[in-house]
């Protein structure tokens, strides 16, 4: 089974098609299908045609890479040198950095063309993109659902075949759970192991760049190009040389499933989905074992302190001075920053930095923050323990399918719970993966979660490529989305 | 767990923002749900801490951190070009009468 990437390279290699005519049929279709969906909040088609005519010039000369003349999306919280980067916030309205992330750095040095920003919650607060100021994506299973969040636009963009691939950043599951929500796969790397260097900033010690793709072949590919160390990143990682290997002897692994991902709150239908997930590996001839992760109990509130507390740091920056928007009526120079960020940050940042600022202030620290970082430690101490026993973990990515746009929570924190199975890898800064497992009521997509032990991505990939091989789920896209 | 009025005032200030009295009220009541959420940490048993040894929960090598020497930096000019910017410097409103 071969890759969208793969099989575009080959018909591009062998003269079947050119990049600006793969391009010119995936502006047709954002053209006809993005004012259903709502996947990109802003286009760049024109600029789109001249790296497609540049990669048709490397493929000509001979010097054509993997993603060479290959339509693609990034998330909109990823810096691009003169084009709108907006996070999704009026706060950035108008922003065009004067400089490009690394990662998007990368891809261009290999000739990918960017059809456009994708969607995404405010500054990538949420789980269902519902709070992006140009209002929410919808899910393409459904349109009547949300696709997840924050990288809600990536995903849908994927799944419709708005994109052959997309960048997404996971924070504590933001590229994982949308993918699960919309049927694709959603890769986050190990912390570090690629360069954060022009991701705008939301949890520094969490944030991760990562691909979202139609298989984890292609995922492995994109990854294989924005990889390795950047020296405008402290914390990037060096990397392996040579493509990621996809193949792996199954019959070799243990695989884990902890038990306490599957208690309550998760849906029949995705308990039965990922069971028969175990099931196939263990038709493999893995050996599978139930294992424990007590401090999953406390891996929530210790992601919503530590990300809370970095991103009220982090969005202190947002000023009004600098860049973005600037309030019109104020009286001094402090009156002009308190009004700006007042009116230019949504509701749901203005907890955050809230909640950030109380766990950080003085009489709040040691009992939440400080008490935050020390169960962080544990957390890692017992997936640690766990990689001791077993290769992979087997999880569900989220214990629900995709929920309905507008759907109010029973609790301003309700909708916390959508990140419960995604949080504890991101605050290990462990690699994961979503795989698309089965097709729940309404033919919405269920994701099963793999993770593996630090600087194990390419067991992850590996894993993900063997489950598409044997399980065969095809997401059917709604009625809406078919041309 | 009770956040009295006055105490979201005095954060709203450290974290440069401010609510108007009614948007405060509403506000209050989601704010004091977060912070009742984040108790969660105090879990009987994942939540004890005091068991707790040898834990690095650092997420940075600072031995790997490269020397502080001077890099090339992004042009003047284009940095300056998403603000109001006046003879090579942001301008802001005049702060000295």
């Amino acid at each position: 089974m071969s890759g969208k990437i793969a099989r575009f390279s080959a018909m591009l290699a062998r003269g079947e098609v050119t990049s600006r005519q793969l391009t010119e049929r995936y502006i047709a279709r954002i053209q006809k299908l993005n004012p259903v969906l709502n996947a990109y909040v802003c286009t760049t088609f024109e600029e789109a045609l001249i790296q497609a005519d540049y990669a048709d010039g490397l493929i000509k000369s001979g010097m054509a890479m993997p993603l060479t003349g290959i339509p693609m999306a990034l998330k909109d919280n990823i810096c691009t040198e003169g084009l709108p980067t907006t996070c999704c916030s009026k706060m950035l309205q108008g922003y065009r950095p004067c400089y490009s992330a690394t990662v998007w750095e990368r891809l261009k040095a290999q000739g990918a063309v960017l059809l456009g920003k994708t969607n995404m919650d405010e500054f990538a607060m949420g789980s269902a993109s519902e709070t992006s100021f140009f209002g929410a994506p919808k899910n393409p299973a459904d349109i009547s659902r949300v696709t997840g969040g924050s990288s809600g636009g990536s995903a849908a963009a994927v799944a419709a075949d708005l994109a052959v691939y997309a960048l997404g950043s996971d924070t504590g599951g933001s590229v994982r759970q949308p993918a699960s929500f919309c049927g694709v796969v959603g890769f986050k790397p190990t912390y570090g192991a690629v360069s954060r260097y022009g991701l705008i900033a939301y949890a520094s010690s969490l944030d991760q760049i990562g691909p979202l793709a139609s298989s984890a072949e292609d995922a492995a590919i994109v990854y294989d190009a924005i990889r390795g160390s950047d020296v405008r990143d402290q914390t990037s990682l060096p990397s392996a040389g040579g493509p990621t290997p996809l193949e792996c002897d199954i019959s070799s692994l243990t695989v884990g499933v902890p038990q306490e991902f599957l208690g309550e709150g998760v849906a029949e239908e995705v308990k039965q989905a990922i069971g028969a997930a175990v099931c196939a590996f263990e038709r493999a001839g893995a050996k599978v074992k139930k294992v424990t992760l007590p401090a999953f109990e406390v891996a929530l509130p210790v992601y919503y302190i530590i990300s809370c507390a970095e991103a009220s740091s982090n969005l202190g920056r947002y000023d009004g001075i600098r860049y973005g928007f600037r309030a019109e009526q104020f009286g001094d120079i402090r009156d002009m920053v308190i009004k700006t960020r007042s009116a230019g940050f949504g509701n749901e940042v203005k907890r955050r930095i809230m909640l950030g600022t109380y766990v950080l202030s003085s009489g709040y620290f040691d009992a939440y923050y400080k008490k935050a970082c020390l169960l962080r430690g544990r957390i890692r101490q017992e997936f640690a323990r766990v990689f001791g026993e077993c290769d992979i973990l087997l999880t569900p990515t989220s214990p629900t399918t995709a929920f309905r746009l507008g759907q109010k929570p029973a609790s301003s924190t309700a909708a916390y719970l959508a990140d419960i199975c995604t949080v504890p890898a991101s605050i290990a800064g462990l690699p994961a993966v979503s795989v698309p497992c089965g097709i729940g009521e309404g033919g919405l997509p269920i994701g099963l979660q793999m993770i593996a032990d630090r600087s194990r991505d390419d067991l992850v990939l590996a894993c993900a490529h063997f489950f598409e091989g044997v399980a065969e789920v095809k997401t059917p896209l709604c009625r809406e989305v078919q041309l | 767990m009770a956040i009295e009025k006055q105490q979201l005032e005095h954060l709203a200030r450290l974290a440069n923002l401010e609510f108007g009295g009614e948007e405060l009220e509403k506000f209050k009541e989601g704010f004091e749900e977060m912070v009742a959420f984040c108790d969660g940490i105090n879990h009987a048993v994942a939540g004890d801490t005091s068991s707790i040894r040898g834990v690095d929960s650092r997420t940075i090598d600072f031995e790997d951190l490269r020397e502080d020497t001077a890099q090339p930096s992004l042009a003047a000019e284009k940095v300056l070009s998403n603000g109001q910017s006046s003879n090579g410097y942001f301008t802001v409103r005049r702060v000295v009468k």
